[in-house]
C-alpha cells in the first residue's frame, strides 16, 4: 500500500496544525491536525507510522493490517459532535460543516444537494441508492442543529431509481421533500439550489442563509449522521473513478476511499489505465468543469469526487483561440492549461458577463444556468483574431455560444469536450432539453 | 448581452431580439434582449436579420408562444400579447426644411480585426456599433458621418452691446517676381533673395549639412520636390506691434516652403510622405497650403542622418530656413507704405448674453516632427517659440487674433493629408467662421498638445476639461490634426468636456483610414474633416484638413446642440452622401451657398496615387 497524505488544507480556510510527530504510531481516527482559523480537524485514515511532517501535508505509513474499527469522537451535543469530526462539504467547497449548521435558520430549510451536477460522477446518487435511511437521518439532525423545519431533497429528474428510493423513504416524513432539477449543468451549484427550489435569487456575496437555508451536499449529511450515530471522525470520502479505464467507461463507485489515498491506487482499484488504443490526455481531480489536471501521485481529500482520466486532447496546431471564461466552469488558469494541452494559441480572453469576481478572487455566476447573452464575446473573438474558441460555460451559456460562433465561423471547443467524449456524454452545444420539470405532487 | 430595465427603456425603439434561447411560455422582460447596440456587428457578420422584428417597447410583458433560441428576432408570430404602441407623428416638411442638418462623425472604439463600437449620446437613444476596417489595412471601415438637426436660429436673448477686445491690421503687399540678387530687399512688387544665404543656413545649424533654395513659379509646378515639411506665410510685426494685436505686415503671392530629408534621402516625415511632383502632390488654396498661382520660395534641407525622427532634427530644419525669412522680415518691416495693396481688419469682439464658446484645437506634441512653436515673436517665427513638447502639451489659451497671426509655428509635416501647417493657422477657418458669427461669443482658443504617451494624454485632457470647466462656456469645439494616436486624447478631450454637461462638437479627419480607434458617449456631435475620394490618407499635402465647408457644418451643429436640439444617430458606415445632402440643408437654411472644396480628383494623376487606388 501506497504511503497516505493528509493535505492539512481540505476545507475553506486556513491550514490546520500538525499535533502529531514523525514515528508517532496513529490509527484510524486519530486527531493529527487541528484548525488554526476557520477550518476543521484532521485525522488519520488509516493504521500506521507518521513518516513526514511536511508544510502542507502530514505522509503516513500505513500497516499491513487496517481493522475496521477506528477512534471515536467524545459524545457530546450534535452540533459539538459535528464539529470534532471534522466534516466539510463533501460537494467540493469544503465549507466546516460545524460552522454552517451552526447558524440559526429559524424554521427554515436544509437543501439537500444531490443534483450530482458534474457529468459523470455518480457516487452522490449511489448513496442515495444504497444508504438512504441513514442519509435520511442525517438531514434530520441537520434540521435539528441549524433548527430548520422543513428538509428538500435537490435531485435531477432524470435519477429515477435514486428518486423512487427516496419517494418510499420519506412517506412518513412530514417535513422532507423532494425537488426535481432539470439536467442542465449547473443546477448543483449552491445559489443555483436555492433558486430551483425556494424561487429566491441570491447576490453572489450572500449565503443561502439569508434564505432562511443551508445547502448541503448529500454526502455531507451521511456523514454528519455517521458522526452522531458512529461517533466517527471525518476520514473517509465516496470517489467515482470514470474514463479511460481498463474495462470500460462505466463508472466506478467507492465508498470510504480513506483520504490521503492517491490517484494511482484508487485508478488501480477501478482496473487500471487504459493506454491500449492511444495514451492519456490528462488526469483529472474532480469534476470535469470545475476539476483539475492532476497527478498519479496526488492524495485525495475530503472534498474529493471524482478521478478521470482522460482520452488525448484534440490537436489545435497552434490556432489562435479565443477563451470564454465562466464562473461555472473551470478559472482562466485551468482554461489556460487545457488550451496549452490542445495545442492552441491564446489570443484573446473574455469572461462571462455574469462572472462575478469575488473578494477571494474566484468568479461567481450572478445567476447560474441562466445566460446573459454571448454574442459581444464572440464578436470579441473574431476581432482579436481568433480561429477557434474554448468556453467554460454552462449549458444554457454554451447553446448561446453555438448560436453566433459558428456563423461567424468560429470552430468552437469546450473545455470539457476531451472529458465528455472519454466518459461517452453528449458535449455541451446545443441545448435541447427545457430548464423546466414538473415536480412530484406535494414534493412527494 | 442582456440588458437592463433603464437600457431597455433607452432602446425603447430599437429591435427585440432574445440574447439566449428562451422558452414557451417565458414572458420577456430585458433580461431576455440582446443589447442592440451590437446588432449592426451582428447583421454584418450575417448572424442577425431584423425583418419584422418588433420594437423592445412592444414586447416587453409579452409571453413567448414558441422556444427560440438565442439572437432571435421577436416577431408578432411568435409572442402573445405585443403592446400596441402609438407610432410618433413624423415632423412636419417645412420644419425638417426650416433645420440644419450637419454631419456627425461617430465616436467608434476600433481595432485591427474588423469591429468597432460606438457608444453616442447618453439619453437620447443614440447607441450602436460601427464595423470598422483594420487600421492601415484598407478593408470595411468607418468613419461615420450622419446628421444632425439642428436650427441656425438663435435663442432670443436680452440684447447687450458687442465688445472690442483687441484689434490686428494686416497690411497686404504684392509680390510679382521672386528673384537672386546681391542683397534681400523689395523693390515694387519684386523680391530679391541674397545671393549665398544658403551658407549662412547652414551654419546657422550644426545637423543641417546641406540646403538649396528654388523658386517655384506657376510655370514650372512640375518640379519634383522631397517632401513638404511645412508652408509658411511671409509676415511680420511692424514697429512694437505684438503678435496677436496691432500691425502685421504680410506678402501676397508668395510663400515659404520647407522641404527635406535626411543625407541619406530619408523623407523627413513618418506616417506617409507627398514627395513627388508638386503639381500633383499639393491640393491647392487649402488653408494649409499655397494657394494656385503663387511664388514658392523652397528650401530643399539635409539634415543629418538619423535625426529625422529625433525633436532636433526637425527643429534644425525649420530653424534653418526661417534665417531667410528673417531677413525679408527685416526687410519687410522698412518697405514703404505707398506698396500697400489691401489692408484687412480683424476685431477681437465679445458678445455678451450671446451662447459663450471655446474653440480647442488638439496639435501634435508627441516630439520629433510632432512638435509646434507656441507664440513667436514674429509670425510663424522661430524666435521666442516655445515648443509644445517642452511645455508638457498642457493647454495653452490663445486669443483667435494670436492663431490667425501667426502664433502657431508646426513642425507637423507629416501625414500630409491631415496635418496642419503653419499656414493653416494664420487662416483658421473655425476661427474666422465663429469670431464673425454674431450669435456666439468666442472667449478664446486653446491649444492642445498630443503627447506620446497615453498617461500623459489622460494627465493633459483632464487639465483642458478643468480649463473648460472655469470659462463656464455654452458649448465647445475640440479639433484635431493627423489619425490614430492622438484619437486617444481627442476622444479623452471630448469627454472631459462633454462629462462637465457642456455641449461639444469635434471636428477630425476619420472617413476610413481614419476611422477613431477610441470613442465615448460624449462623441455624439462629430465633424469628418474628409474630402478624399477614398476616405483615405492620400499623401496629397492638406486635403483632408478642416476648410470653411467643416467650420459651417460644426458651427451649425454646436448651435443645435446648445438649444438642446437631438443630434441624429450617425449612421452605421462612413457615407460621403450625408455631408453633401447636410451642406445643401445648412445652405437652405441660412440662404447662404457654401462652396465646396475640391479634392485630389482636380489634380494631375500621379504615379504613387495611382498605385494607391489600385
Amino acid at each position: 500500500m501506497n504511503k497516505v497524505q493528509i493535505l492539512l488544507r481540505q476545507h475553506v480556510g486556513a491550514p490546520c496544525a500538525p499535533i502529531v510527530a514523525v514515528g508517532d504510531k496513529v490509527k484510524k481516527g486519530t486527531l493529527i491536525a487541528t484548525p488554526t482559523g476557520l477550518g476543521a480537524n484532521i485525522f488519520s485514515s488509516v493504521y500506521g507510522v507518521v513518516d513526514e511532517v511536511l508544510e502542507d501535508r502530514i505522509n503516513i505509513i500505513p500497516d499491513a493490517e487496517q481493522p475496521d474499527e477506528y477512534e471515536c469522537i467524545a459524545e457530546g451535543d450534535h452540533l459539538q459532535m459535528v464539529k470534532d469530526a471534522g466534516i466539510v462539504g463533501m460537494g467540493g467547497a469544503g465549507f466546516p460543516a460545524g460552522v454552517k449548521l451552526s447558524a440559526d435558520l429559524e424554521g427554515g430549510y436544509i437543501l439537500v444537494n444531490a443534483a450530482e451536477c458534474e457529468p459523470g460522477l455518480k457516487h452522490n446518487i449511489r448513496q442515495i441508492e444504497e444508504n438512504v435511511e441513514m442519509t435520511i437521518r442525517g438531514l434530520k439532525y441537520c434540521m435539528e442543529i441549524a433548527n430548520a423545519k422543513k428538509g428538500v431533497f435537490a435531485i435531477k429528474k432524470k435519477n429515477e431509481k435514486a428518486i423512487e428510493t427516496l419517494r418510499a423513504a420519506i412517506v412518513n416524513e412530514p417535513d422532507i421533500t423532494i425537488h426535481l432539477l432539470p439536467d442542465i449543468y449547473p443546477m448543483g451549484e449552491e445559489r443555483a439550489v436555492v433558486r430551483e427550489v425556494l424561487d429566491v435569487l441570491l447576490e453572489p456575496t450572500q449565503l443561502p442563509s439569508a434564505a432562511h437555508a443551508d445547502v448541503c451536499n448529500v454526502e455531507t449529511i451521511l456523514r454528519v449522521a455517521e458522526a452522531i450515530e458512529l461517533r466517527k471522525p471525518s476520514f473517509s470520502k465516496n470517489v467515482t473513478v470514470v474514463g479511460k479505464i481498463k474495462g470500460g467507461n462505466e463508472p466506478h463507485v467507492f465508498f470510504d476511499v480513506p483520504v490521503g489515498t492517491d490517484v494511482e491506487t484508487l485508478i488501480e482499484m477501478a482496473g487500471g489505465l487504459d493506454e491500449e488504443d492511444g495514451p492519456i490526455g490528462e488526469i483529472v481531480m474532480g469534476g470535469p468543469f470545475t476539476g483539475k489536471a492532476t497527478t498519479p501521485d496526488a492524495p485525495i481529500t475530503k472534498t474529493t469526487g471524482g478521478i478521470i482520466p482522460t482520452i488525448e486532447f484534440p490537436d489545435l496546431h497552434g490556432a489562435p483561440v479565443g477563451l470564454l471564461v465562466c464562473a461555472c466552469g473551470g478559472n482562466e488558469e485551468r482554461m489556460r492549461d487545457v488550451c496549452a494541452k490542445m495545442n492552441g494559441k491564446v489570443v484573446s480572453v473574455a469572461e462571462c458577463k455574469q462572472a462575478q469576481r469575488q473578494k477571494n478572487g474566484s468568479l461567481k455566476c450572478e445567476n447560474p444556468g441562466n445566460c446573459p447573452g454571448q454574442a459581444a464575446k464572440v464578436l470579441q473573438f473574431k476581432k482579436d483574431g481568433a480561429t477557434d474558441i474554448i468556453i467554460g460555460n454552462c449549458s444554457d451559456c454554451s447553446n448561446t455560444v453555438m448560436g453566433s460562433a459558428p456563423k461567424m465561423k468560429l470552430r468552437t471547443w469546450h473545455m470539457t469536450d476531451h472529458i465528455m467524449r472519454t466518459i461517452g456524454h453528449p458535449l455541451y452545444r446545443h441545448l435541447t432539453v427545457s430548464k423546466h420539470v414538473d415536480q412530484l405532487p406535494n414534493g412527494k | 448581452m442582456s440588458i437592463t430595465a433603464e437600457t431597455a427603456k433607452e432602446h425603447a425603439h430599437d429591435p427585440a431580439v432574445l440574447c439566449c434561447r428562451a422558452e414557451e411560455g417565458t414572458v420577456i422582460e430585458a433580461h431576455n434582449l440582446e443589447d442592440p447596440t451590437i446588432f449592426d456587428d451582428l447583421v454584418d457578420s450575417g448572424l442577425l436579420d431584423l425583418d419584422g422584428a418588433l420594437t423592445i417597447e412592444e414586447v416587453l410583458g409579452a409571453k413567448l408562444t414558441k422556444t427560440l433560441d438565442s439572437l432571435s428576432p421577436l416577431t408578432a408570430d411568435s409572442l402573445d400579447g405585443v403592446k400596441a404602441v402609438a407610432k410618433e407623428e413624423a415632423p412636419a416638411e417645412e420644419a425638417v426644411a426650416e433645420e440644419a442638418v450637419a454631419p456627425v462623425a461617430a465616436a467608434p472604439v476600433a481595432s485591427t480585426g474588423g469591429v468597432l463600437s460606438i457608444h453616442i449620446g447618453e439619453g437620447k437613444d443614440i447607441d450602436l456599433q460601427i464595423p470598422v476596417g483594420a487600421l492601415g489595412g484598407g478593408a470595411a471601415a468607418a468613419g461615420v458621418v450622419a446628421p444632425v438637426v439642428g436650427g441656425t436660429a438663435a435663442v432670443a436673448e436680452a440684447e447687450q452691446p458687442e465688445k472690442v477686445v483687441r484689434e490686428l491690421t494686416r497690411k497686404h503687399f504684392k509680390i510679382t517676381e521672386v528673384k537672386r540678387g546681391p542683397e534681400t530687399k523689395i523693390e515694387g512688387t519684386t523680391l530679391y533673395i541674397r545671393e549665398g544665404i544658403e551658407k549662412d543656413c547652414i551654419d546657422d545649424q550644426v545637423l543641417v549639412h546641406d540646403f538649396k533654395i528654388d523658386i517655384i513659379t506657376p510655370e514650372n509646378y512640375h518640379t519634383y520636390s522631397e517632401t513638404v515639411m511645412d508652408v509658411q506665410p511671409i509676415a511680420t510685426k511692424e514697429g512694437e506691434s505684438e503678435l496677436g494685436s496691432g500691425v502685421t505686415r504680410v506678402l501676397d503671392g508668395v510663400v515659404m516652403m520647407l522641404t527635406g530629408t535626411t543625407d541619406e534621402g530619408v523623407q523627413i516625415g513618418e506616417f506617409g510622405s507627398s514627395e513627388g511632383y508638386l503639381d500633383e502632390n499639393i491640393m491647392w488654396n487649402r488653408p494649409s497650403c499655397p494657394d494656385k498661382g503663387e511664388i514658392f520660395i523652397k528650401a530643399e534641407v539635409k539634415i543629418e542622418n538619423k535625426t529625422n525622427m529625433e525633436r532636433r532634427g526637425p527643429l534644425a530644419a525649420h530653424t534653418a530656413m526661417d534665417v531667410i525669412t528673417q531677413e525679408i522680415r527685416d526687410v519687410l518691416k522698412k518697405v514703404d507704405e505707398s506698396l500697400v495693396v489691401d489692408t484687412e481688419e480683424f476685431k477681437q469682439v465679445r458678445r455678451p448674453g450671446k451662447k459663450k464658446v471655446v474653440i480647442i484645437k488638439e496639435i501634435m506634441g508627441q516630439g520629433a516632427m510632432h512638435d509646434n512653436l507656441i507664440l513667436p515673436i514674429e509670425p510663424v517665427g522661430v524666435l521666442g517659440g516655445k515648443p509644445n513638447v517642452d511645455l508638457g502639451n498642457v493647454p495653452v489659451v490663445f486669443s483667435p487674433l494670436e492663431v490667425i497671426d501667426g502664433g502657431i509655428h508646426a513642425l507637423t509635416c507629416i501625414g500630409p493629408a491631415s496635418k496642419e501647417m503653419s499656414r493653416h493657422y494664420w487662416r483658421e477657418p473655425l476661427v474666422n467662421e465663429v469670431i464673425h458669427d454674431p450669435e456666439v461669443d468666442l472667449c478664446g482658443v486653446i491649444f492642445v498638445g498630443s503627447p506620446q504617451i497615453n498617461s500623459e494624454k489622460f494627465y493633459v485632457s483632464k487639465r483642458l476639461g478643468q480649463t473648460v470647466e472655469s470659462m463656464d462656456v455654452d458649448g465647445a469645439f475640440v479639433t484635431t490634426e493627423g489619425f490614430g494616436n492622438n484619437h486617444v486624447d481627442f476622444a479623452s478631450h471630448l469627454e472631459q468636456i462633454g462629462m462637465r454637461g457642456i455641449p461639444v462638437v469635434g471636428f477630425s479627419f476619420c472617413a476610413v483610414q481614419g476611422a477613431l480607434v477610441v470613442g465615448n458617449k460624449y462623441m455624439t456631435s462629430m465633424v469628418d474633416n474628409n474630402k478624399s475620394e477614398a476616405g483615405i490618407e492620400n499623401e496629397v499635402l492638406g486635403c483632408n484638413t478642416l476648410c470653411p465647408e467643416d467650420a459651417v457644418r460644426g458651427l451649425a451643429m454646436l448651435k443645435a446642440e446648445m438649444s438642446g436640439l437631438e443630434v441624429k444617430t450617425a449612421e452605421k458606415a462612413w457615407n460621403p452622401n450625408v455631408k453633401s445632402t447636410n451642406i445643401e440643408l445648412v445652405e437652405e437654411a441660412t440662404g447662404k451657398k457654401i462652396d465646396l472644396v475640391e479634392n485630389e480628383q482636380s489634380l494631375p494623376m500621379s504615379e504613387k496615387r495611382k498605385a494607391k487606388y489600385n
